[in-house]
């Protein structure tokens, strides 16, 4: 049965004193932590037998109750309006509000989540395709060489197949299978799919009957939303199948079934919406391009039918345009404003940003941008902190009506940004517009957004680590076995258990594995599983994973006499635990100062029990 | 089945090192140890189990050996815990 929220939050106010006896509460993964006026008023035993306190302890001037991943956040927020301190401390309000976020600013954020890990291929590619094909249009007879068309291929790649990258990342985000995730990538694009990027040039697209469903035969080149959406209808599928299916059957039935099921959905729900969504775009596009005031309002929406992976389509817009006997490729001007809006945004974001991390993705994102790819700026920058995002659509509108109102034209398409100059017929203009846009847009993005700090746990001096290392450390093998692979849970050089510093790890009694020479201070879990058993000395925590795989993960040597001083452990015993999700902190100072080695011991404790263990830097 | 109780004066308890030898002691024989703490209890030859139980200095563990060789076994086990633990 479901804990009752309320009781607990109840039942904890009146153990520790009542409402005037709290300083302070905030909570993190797993644990509520109080700061208490007077300690002699906390009724330790009665607090211990509430319902949902899994236990706890005092630290640092804190009262800390373990409640448990998924469930504190909940207790906290009736701890708050039982105690009606939502408004008491800063800190309080940013974690409460962080847990209560609206739908569309965490649909945002796993957006972002998804696309953050795959930015380097996408940068890469942008900034590829942006100066091969401008060089292709200054010099046409470079097109032709064989050059042009090796590069280009490396170029496009990533582009081409963006679905396969999208839905892994999106698989692992959503907490599925990450290569069922690229089965339903994938079938997206098949080959036996028309090509979506050259459905324009075909005369009857062909279909499957499938039931009441007519399927357009069809590949989703270029589309990011759906292919998100389908992963994660994916991902639910996939869960709750390994939750109902028995386990002798799960291996086959539930991956059967979940891309069966998905791909099934997929092309015959999701795809159609969006087609239907595509059409109504174009059609309204294409009434917008004639006046300066849907100029406008377009250059505010592009980026949005970007986000949907719609933009695609507008080459039809503007074949149609040139097809005209003397025609002028009107709507460039218009991609052109919005695209070197971002650019600005982005740009602004990059300058101002001091996380370093931010930086080194905003920058090369805006370069990318300015040469009119914008999906790395869009979902790498802009959109993740939206209000860049804002600012790009304000620019975007501002040069959009700007172009409209000089009537200025390109005579080819394709190319939008700085390379824009080379099928422009009016340069001096569209300078002008590429000034207006970029510009407004750069210094709203300056005023409105504002680096947010690192999002620490209130009264926690440990450094927070950057998300996106979580997931690449982990994702980096160094145990394999009959039953899975278990991620590297600390960055860091690792090395075989045998060199160890200590002849307990090093022979192999507590299980094969590697030693990690930590190079930062954050342990993350390796792989999806149950925390079997934290140390009270709070160094090693022990997860039980796929197969009963028993990990060991002992933090330095001998690091038990510190009796937990310089460790910090953010699950419990019984908690779930996600590939990447930070588990543990510690301090290396501390543990150096106390005259421990550092080194992390990851071992799998029954490792006897599997055939085929192998272990090591990156296996 | 043999049965008995031993009270842990090792400061740290039955931490991951020895909780590892104590398995490694454990797995030798074909019998089965229980090792009880409470409403807590582990096979001797787990050691997540084992460490999840949280023994400490002081506290008082039962062991139980079961098994074609439990005579052999609970007498090893009972040796290591004095030795060790």
């Amino acid at each position: 049965m479901a804990l009752n929220y309320r009781k607990c939050a109840e039942e904890i106010v009146s153990h520790i004193g009542g409402r005037d006896n709290i300083a302070q509460a905030a909570h993190c993964a797993t644990r509520l932590r109080l700061v208490i006026k007077d300690n002699g008023k906390i009724d330790r035993a009665a607090l211990e037998n509430v319902d949902g306190v899994k236990g706890m302890f005092e630290n640092n001037g804190q009262l800390q109750l373990i409640i448990g991943t998924g469930t504190v956040n909940k207790v906290y927020a009736e701890f708050l309006s039982v105690t009606g301190m939502s408004e008491a401390t800063k800190d309080d309000v940013k974690a409460a509000a962080a847990a209560q976020q609206p739908v569309w600013k965490r649909m945002l954020k796993a957006l972002g989540d998804v696309f953050v890990p795959i930015l380097p291929a996408i940068v890469a590619s942008g900034l590829m395709m942006g100066l091969i094909e401008a060089l292709g249009k200054v010099y046409p007879e470079f097109a032709n060489t064989d050059w042009y068309g090796f590069l280009d291929m490396v170029a496009n790649t990533a582009f081409a197949y963006l679905p396969v990258i999208v839905a892994v990342s999106a698989a692992r985000v959503f907490g599925g299978n990450i290569f069922l995730g690229g089965v339903i990538g994938l079938a997206m694009i098949h080959s036996s799919l028309l090509n979506a990027w050259s459905v324009g040039s075909v005369e009857i697209i062909p279909t499957w009957k499938l039931f009441v469903f007519t399927v357009s035969r069809v590949g989703y080149q270029g589309h990011v939303i759906p292919v998100i959406i389908a992963v994660w209808l994916m991902c639910f599928i996939e869960k709750r199948l390994h939750k109902h299916v028995p386990e002798m059957i799960d291996l086959f039935v539930t991956p059967l079934c979940t891309v069966l099921s998905t791909v099934f959905l997929t092309f015959t729900i999701i795809g159609p919406a969006f087609a239907q969504l595509e059409s109504w775009v174009l059609a309204g596009a294409q009434v917008l391009v004639h006046n300066p005031i849907g100029a406008g309002v377009m250059g505010a929406l592009y980026p949005w039918t970007v986000v949907m992976g719609l933009h695609h389509m507008y080459n039809v817009i503007e074949a149609g345009m040139l097809a005209v006997e003397g025609g002028l490729n009107t709507w460039m001007p218009i991609a052109s404003a919005a695209n070197f809006a971002q650019f600005g945004a982005c740009l602004a974001v990059g300058l101002k940003a001091r996380n370093a991390r931010t930086k080194a993705i905003a920058v090369p994102s805006s370069l990318s941008a300015a040469l009119g790819i914008t999906e790395p700026a869009i979902f790498g920058v802009n959109m993740r902190f939206f209000k860049p995002f804002i600012a790009g659509m304000v620019g975007g509108t501002v040069g959009a009506v700007f172009g409209s109102f000089t009537g200025i034209g390109a005579t080819a398409y394709g190319v939008t940004g700085i390379p824009g100059y080379l099928t422009i017929d009016k340069p001096l203009q569209y300078t002008i517009l590429l000034a207006l846009s970029g510009g407004i847009a750069f210094v709203l993005a300056n005023i409105l957004w504002k680096e947010e700090a690192v999002e620490a746990v209130p009264a926690e001096p440990t450094p927070v680590p950057v998300v996106e290392s979580a997931a690449e450390i982990a994702g980096k093998t160094v145990i394999r076995c009959s039953s899975g692979e278990i991620g590297q849970p600390v960055i860091g050089k690792v090395i075989p258990y045998t060199e160890i510093p200590d002849p307990t790890f090093a022979t192999g009694t507590l299980g094969q594995g590697v030693g990690i020479e930590p190079e930062d201070n954050v342990v993350y879990a390796p792989f999806d599983g149950e925390v079997s058993s934290v140390a009270d000395s709070k160094h090693a925590i022990g997860i039980t994973g796929p197969g009963d795989m028993e990990l060991l993960i002992h933090v330095g040597v001998d690091t038990v006499a510190m009796k937990g001083d310089g460790f910090e452990d953010f699950v419990a015993e019984g908690d779930k635990v996600k590939k990447g999700q930070k588990i543990m902190t510690f301090d290396r100072a501390k543990i150096k100062a106390a005259g421990h080695p550092e080194t992390v011991v990851v071992l799998l404790t029954n490792s006897d029990d599997y055939e085929n263990v192998q272990f090591g830097d990156g296996i | 089945m043999k049965e008995f109780t031993y009270t842990i004066t090792d400061p740290v308890g039955i931490h991951a090192r020895p909780a590892g030898l104590l398995v490694k002691e454990a797995k030798q024989f074909n019998s089965t140890a229980t090792i009880i703490k409470g409403d807590k209890s582990a096979k001797a030859t787990s050691l997540m189990k084992l460490m999840g139980m949280g023994v400490k200095q002081g506290d008082a563990v039962t062991v139980q050996v079961e098994g074609d060789d439990e005579e052999a076994c609970a007498a090893a086990i009972e040796k290591f815990l004095k030795e060790n633990m």
